[in-house]
Protein backbone atom coordinates (compact mmCIF):
# COMPACT_ATOMS: atom_id res chain seq x y z
CA UNK A 1 0.00 0.00 0.00
CA UNK A 2 1.51 3.41 -1.03
CA UNK A 3 2.08 5.48 2.14
CA UNK A 4 0.07 8.50 2.41
CA UNK A 5 1.72 11.96 2.49
CA UNK A 6 1.21 14.50 5.41
CA UNK A 7 -1.78 16.26 3.63
CA UNK A 8 -3.35 13.14 2.96
CA UNK A 9 -3.52 12.28 6.23
CA UNK A 10 -4.62 15.54 7.70
CA UNK A 11 -7.09 15.57 5.24
CA UNK A 12 -8.42 12.24 6.23
CA UNK A 13 -8.48 12.46 9.88
CA UNK A 14 -10.42 15.85 9.15
CA UNK A 15 -12.88 13.54 6.82
CA UNK A 16 -13.61 11.21 9.12
CA UNK A 17 -14.17 13.91 12.66
CA UNK A 18 -16.65 15.53 9.48
CA UNK A 19 -18.30 12.65 8.26
CA UNK A 20 -19.14 11.86 12.32
CA UNK A 21 -21.24 14.79 12.94
CA UNK A 22 -18.30 17.39 12.68
CA UNK A 23 -17.23 15.71 16.53
CA UNK A 24 -15.64 12.07 17.24
CA UNK A 25 -14.37 10.38 20.78
CA UNK A 26 -10.68 9.85 20.40
CA UNK A 27 -10.79 6.22 20.48
CA UNK A 28 -13.14 5.71 17.51
CA UNK A 29 -10.98 8.68 15.54
CA UNK A 30 -8.05 6.55 15.94
CA UNK A 31 -9.16 3.27 14.95
CA UNK A 32 -10.46 5.06 11.46
CA UNK A 33 -7.29 6.69 10.87
CA UNK A 34 -5.37 4.13 10.30
CA UNK A 35 -2.48 5.17 11.86
CA UNK A 36 -0.38 3.81 15.02
CA UNK A 37 -0.69 5.68 18.55
CA UNK A 38 1.99 7.14 18.44
CA UNK A 39 1.34 8.53 14.69
CA UNK A 40 -1.61 9.70 15.75
CA UNK A 41 -0.28 11.52 18.65
CA UNK A 42 1.43 13.41 16.63
CA UNK A 43 -0.69 14.67 14.46
CA UNK A 44 -3.52 15.31 17.41
CA UNK A 45 -0.76 17.49 18.58
CA UNK A 46 -0.36 19.05 15.14
CA UNK A 47 -3.95 19.56 14.04
CA UNK A 48 -4.77 21.37 17.32
CA UNK A 49 -1.49 23.34 16.94
CA UNK A 50 -2.77 24.27 13.66
CA UNK A 51 -6.11 24.81 14.95
CA UNK A 52 -7.65 22.41 12.62
CA UNK A 53 -9.25 20.43 15.34
CA UNK A 54 -9.91 21.41 19.16
CA UNK A 55 -10.98 19.27 21.97
CA UNK A 56 -13.49 20.13 24.63
CA UNK A 57 -15.07 18.03 27.73
CA UNK A 58 -18.43 17.80 27.51
CA UNK A 59 -20.73 17.20 30.67
CA UNK A 60 -22.75 14.49 28.69
CA UNK A 61 -20.24 12.61 26.56
CA UNK A 62 -16.95 13.20 27.57
CA UNK A 63 -13.83 14.40 26.26
CA UNK A 64 -14.79 15.07 22.37
CA UNK A 65 -12.77 16.57 18.96
CA UNK A 66 -14.52 19.00 17.20
CA UNK A 67 -13.44 20.25 13.52
CA UNK A 68 -12.91 23.96 13.54
CA UNK A 69 -14.12 26.30 10.95
CA UNK A 70 -10.46 26.41 9.80
CA UNK A 71 -10.54 22.93 9.61
CA UNK A 72 -13.73 22.45 7.25
CA UNK A 73 -11.92 25.32 5.24
CA UNK A 74 -8.26 23.21 4.90
CA UNK A 75 -11.36 20.26 3.92
CA UNK A 76 -12.85 22.87 1.19
CA UNK A 77 -9.40 23.67 0.15
CA UNK A 78 -7.93 20.29 0.09
CA UNK A 79 -7.83 20.18 -3.58
CA UNK A 80 -6.72 23.22 -4.61
CA UNK A 81 -3.65 22.92 -2.34
CA UNK A 82 -3.06 19.73 -3.17
CA UNK A 83 -3.25 20.31 -7.02
CA UNK A 84 -0.56 23.59 -6.30
CA UNK A 85 2.08 21.58 -4.31
CA UNK A 86 1.89 19.06 -7.15
CA UNK A 87 2.25 21.73 -10.17
CA UNK A 88 5.28 23.36 -8.01
CA UNK A 89 6.83 19.75 -6.97
CA UNK A 90 7.16 21.44 -3.54
CA UNK B 1 18.04 67.17 -19.03
CA UNK B 2 20.56 64.52 -18.57
CA UNK B 3 18.11 62.49 -15.92
CA UNK B 4 14.80 63.08 -18.02
CA UNK B 5 16.68 61.34 -20.41
CA UNK B 6 17.73 58.49 -18.75
CA UNK B 7 14.36 58.63 -16.97
CA UNK B 8 11.86 58.74 -20.57
CA UNK B 9 14.45 56.63 -22.84
CA UNK B 10 14.98 52.79 -23.42
CA UNK B 11 17.00 51.03 -22.03
CA UNK B 12 17.65 53.50 -19.40
CA UNK B 13 16.57 53.59 -15.78
CA UNK B 14 12.75 54.69 -16.87
CA UNK B 15 12.69 51.05 -18.47
CA UNK B 16 14.71 49.75 -15.30
CA UNK B 17 11.93 50.64 -13.21
CA UNK B 18 9.29 49.36 -15.33
CA UNK B 19 10.88 46.23 -15.45
CA UNK B 20 11.58 46.14 -11.61
CA UNK B 21 8.03 47.11 -10.90
CA UNK B 22 6.34 44.49 -12.91
CA UNK B 23 8.59 41.89 -11.27
CA UNK B 24 7.93 43.03 -7.83
CA UNK B 25 4.54 43.73 -8.38
CA UNK B 26 4.31 39.24 -9.79
CA UNK B 27 6.52 38.60 -6.89
CA UNK B 28 4.35 40.08 -4.46
CA UNK B 29 1.24 38.77 -5.89
CA UNK B 30 2.59 35.51 -5.86
CA UNK B 31 3.73 35.76 -2.06
CA UNK B 32 -0.18 37.42 -0.62
CA UNK B 33 -1.88 34.83 -2.91
CA UNK B 34 -0.72 31.78 -1.65
CA UNK B 35 -1.01 33.42 2.04
CA UNK B 36 -4.27 31.77 3.16
CA UNK B 37 -2.97 28.21 1.48
CA UNK B 38 -0.22 27.98 4.24
CA UNK B 39 -2.29 29.29 6.75
CA UNK B 40 -4.33 26.39 6.31
CA UNK B 41 -1.89 23.57 5.54
CA UNK B 42 1.57 25.06 7.05
CA UNK B 43 3.24 23.18 4.75
CA UNK B 44 6.64 23.68 4.39
CA UNK B 45 7.01 23.61 0.57
CA UNK B 46 4.75 25.97 0.18
CA UNK B 47 6.34 28.97 2.58
CA UNK B 48 9.52 28.10 0.60
CA UNK B 49 7.83 29.15 -2.54
CA UNK B 50 6.52 32.32 -1.01
CA UNK B 51 9.67 33.06 0.75
CA UNK B 52 11.64 33.22 -2.44
CA UNK B 53 9.14 35.64 -4.18
CA UNK B 54 8.87 38.00 -1.21
CA UNK B 55 13.18 37.92 -1.51
CA UNK B 56 12.80 38.49 -5.19
CA UNK B 57 10.77 41.38 -4.56
CA UNK B 58 13.24 42.67 -2.32
CA UNK B 59 15.73 41.48 -4.87
CA UNK B 60 14.60 43.65 -7.65
CA UNK B 61 13.43 46.91 -5.35
CA UNK B 62 17.07 47.25 -4.22
CA UNK B 63 18.43 46.48 -8.21
CA UNK B 64 15.97 49.47 -8.87
CA UNK B 65 17.07 51.35 -6.35
CA UNK B 66 20.81 50.97 -7.06
CA UNK B 67 19.63 52.02 -10.57
CA UNK B 68 18.61 55.25 -9.56
CA UNK B 69 21.66 55.83 -7.25
CA UNK B 70 24.03 55.80 -10.19
CA UNK B 71 21.81 57.89 -11.96
CA UNK B 72 21.61 60.70 -8.94
CA UNK B 73 24.97 60.41 -7.76
CA UNK B 74 26.32 60.34 -11.47
CA UNK B 75 27.87 56.43 -10.76
CA UNK B 76 29.11 54.50 -13.42
CA UNK B 77 30.36 51.22 -11.99
CA UNK B 78 29.94 49.23 -9.30
CA UNK B 79 33.09 49.31 -7.46
CA UNK B 80 32.73 53.13 -7.55
CA UNK B 81 29.61 52.52 -6.04
CA UNK B 82 30.96 50.49 -3.58
CA UNK B 83 33.41 53.02 -1.77
CA UNK B 84 30.24 54.81 -1.03
CA UNK B 85 28.12 54.18 2.40
CA UNK B 86 24.47 54.23 0.66
CA UNK B 87 26.34 52.38 -1.71
CA UNK B 88 27.25 49.49 0.63
CA UNK B 89 24.22 49.38 2.49
CA UNK B 90 22.23 48.88 -0.83
CA UNK B 91 24.88 46.30 -2.82
CA UNK B 92 24.59 44.42 0.76
CA UNK B 93 20.74 44.07 0.90
CA UNK B 94 20.54 43.52 -2.85
CA UNK B 95 23.14 40.76 -2.69
CA UNK B 96 21.47 38.87 0.89
CA UNK B 97 17.66 39.45 -1.01
CA UNK B 98 18.78 37.57 -4.31
CA UNK B 99 21.18 35.05 -3.09
CA UNK B 100 18.29 34.05 -0.77
CA UNK B 101 15.42 34.25 -3.38
CA UNK B 102 17.41 31.84 -5.30
CA UNK B 103 18.01 29.90 -1.95
CA UNK B 104 14.40 29.43 -1.26
CA UNK B 105 13.06 28.78 -4.66
CA UNK B 106 15.83 25.85 -4.88
CA UNK B 107 14.78 24.58 -1.64
CA UNK B 108 11.06 24.50 -2.06
CA UNK B 109 11.54 21.22 -4.41
CA UNK B 110 14.51 19.79 -2.70
CA UNK B 111 13.47 20.56 1.02
CA UNK B 112 11.55 16.89 1.12
CA UNK B 113 14.39 14.79 -0.44
CA UNK B 114 17.19 16.26 2.67
CA UNK B 115 17.55 16.46 6.31
CA UNK B 116 16.20 19.19 7.44
CA UNK B 117 17.80 20.21 11.21
CA UNK B 118 15.80 22.62 13.04
CA UNK B 119 19.20 25.61 12.62
CA UNK B 120 19.60 24.97 8.47
CA UNK B 121 17.53 27.63 7.49
CA UNK B 122 19.14 30.26 10.43
CA UNK B 123 22.37 28.92 9.11
CA UNK B 124 21.84 29.38 5.50
CA UNK B 125 20.26 33.48 6.38
CA UNK B 126 23.86 33.90 8.19
CA UNK B 127 26.21 32.15 5.89
CA UNK B 128 24.66 34.56 2.78
CA UNK B 129 24.85 37.60 5.30
CA UNK B 130 28.54 36.93 5.61
CA UNK B 131 29.44 36.39 2.30
CA UNK B 132 27.65 39.26 1.00
CA UNK B 133 29.27 41.39 3.46
CA UNK B 134 32.57 39.58 2.73
CA UNK B 135 32.51 39.96 -0.75
CA UNK B 136 31.57 44.10 -0.45
CA UNK B 137 34.68 44.43 2.41
CA UNK B 138 37.06 43.16 -0.16
CA UNK B 139 35.46 44.54 -3.67
CA UNK B 140 34.97 41.56 -5.19
CA UNK B 141 31.33 41.47 -5.99
CA UNK B 142 32.28 37.84 -8.39
CA UNK B 143 32.46 36.21 -4.75
CA UNK B 144 28.73 36.63 -4.74
CA UNK B 145 28.15 35.57 -8.72
CA UNK B 146 30.20 32.70 -8.11
CA UNK B 147 28.08 31.55 -5.52
CA UNK B 148 25.22 32.26 -7.48
CA UNK B 149 26.30 30.34 -9.89
CA UNK B 150 27.14 27.17 -7.37
CA UNK B 151 23.13 27.44 -6.41
CA UNK B 152 22.76 27.00 -10.23
CA UNK B 153 24.84 24.24 -10.63
CA UNK B 154 23.17 22.55 -7.91
CA UNK B 155 19.99 22.89 -9.45
CA UNK B 156 20.93 21.93 -12.96
CA UNK B 157 22.36 18.48 -11.41
CA UNK B 158 19.35 18.18 -8.67
CA UNK B 159 17.01 18.36 -11.61
CA UNK B 160 19.18 16.08 -14.51
CA UNK B 161 18.82 13.56 -11.85
CA UNK B 162 15.27 14.04 -10.34
CA UNK B 163 14.12 13.57 -14.47
CA UNK B 164 16.35 11.09 -14.18
CA UNK B 165 14.18 9.34 -11.40
CA UNK B 166 10.62 10.28 -13.15
CA UNK B 167 11.52 8.60 -16.65
CA UNK B 168 8.95 5.47 -16.44
CA UNK B 169 7.11 6.47 -13.55
CA UNK B 170 5.32 9.70 -14.58
CA UNK B 171 5.75 12.48 -17.02
CA UNK B 172 8.20 15.32 -15.48
CA UNK B 173 6.53 18.77 -15.61
CA UNK B 174 7.96 21.74 -17.20
CA UNK B 175 8.85 23.06 -14.05
CA UNK B 176 12.48 22.58 -13.72
CA UNK B 177 13.21 24.12 -17.38
CA UNK B 178 11.02 26.96 -16.39
CA UNK B 179 13.05 27.42 -12.68
CA UNK B 180 16.36 26.70 -14.88
CA UNK B 181 16.21 29.42 -17.28
CA UNK B 182 14.91 31.59 -14.46
CA UNK B 183 17.83 31.26 -12.89
CA UNK B 184 20.17 31.77 -15.67
CA UNK B 185 18.35 35.12 -16.68
CA UNK B 186 18.39 36.17 -12.88
CA UNK B 187 22.66 35.38 -13.63
CA UNK B 188 22.66 37.61 -16.42
CA UNK B 189 20.52 40.27 -14.51
CA UNK B 190 23.22 40.19 -11.88
CA UNK B 191 26.39 40.49 -14.26
CA UNK B 192 24.39 43.13 -16.26
CA UNK B 193 24.30 45.20 -12.60
CA UNK B 194 27.47 44.01 -11.25
CA UNK B 195 29.45 44.08 -14.45
CA UNK B 196 30.08 47.28 -16.46
CA UNK B 197 29.44 47.45 -20.30
CA UNK B 198 26.92 44.78 -21.21
CA UNK B 199 25.06 45.64 -24.34
CA UNK B 200 21.83 47.30 -24.63
CA UNK B 201 19.72 44.71 -26.67
CA UNK B 202 20.81 41.85 -24.69
CA UNK B 203 19.81 44.12 -21.36
CA UNK B 204 16.96 44.37 -23.33
CA UNK B 205 16.41 41.07 -23.66
CA UNK B 206 17.14 40.15 -20.46
CA UNK B 207 14.22 42.09 -19.36
CA UNK B 208 11.74 40.88 -21.35
CA UNK B 209 12.46 37.24 -20.87
CA UNK B 210 12.57 37.80 -17.24
CA UNK B 211 9.01 39.12 -17.41
CA UNK B 212 8.11 36.69 -19.27
CA UNK B 213 9.35 33.72 -16.86
CA UNK B 214 8.00 35.82 -13.85
CA UNK B 215 3.96 36.49 -15.37
CA UNK B 216 4.29 32.38 -16.16
CA UNK B 217 5.06 31.34 -12.95
CA UNK B 218 2.62 34.10 -11.36
CA UNK B 219 -0.13 32.50 -14.00
CA UNK B 220 0.49 28.92 -12.78
CA UNK B 221 0.25 30.39 -9.21
CA UNK B 222 -3.30 32.19 -9.56
CA UNK B 223 -4.41 29.24 -11.45
CA UNK B 224 -4.40 27.31 -9.07
CA UNK B 225 -5.49 29.46 -6.06
CA UNK B 226 -8.08 30.51 -8.30
CA UNK B 227 -9.34 27.05 -8.52
CA UNK B 228 -9.89 26.47 -4.74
Amino acid sequence: MRKRDKLKIMRDILKVIKENHMHIKMTPLLRKSNLSSKRFADYRAELLQKELIEEREERKTGKQIFLTSKGMEFLEKYKAIINFVNEFEL
Amino acid sequence: MAVIEQVLFPNTFGMELIYSFVIIVCSLLVYFSTKKMYDLSKYQGIKYFRMSFLFFAIAYFFKSFISFLFLILEVHEILEFSTLFLGVLTLFFFMYASTMAIFYLLYSVVWKDLKEKRFTIPLIHILVLVISALSIAIREVKILLGLQIFIFLFIAIYNHFHIKKLKGSKKPGHLHMIYLILFVFWMLNLADLLISGFNPILEILISMVSIGLFLVILYKVVKNVGSS
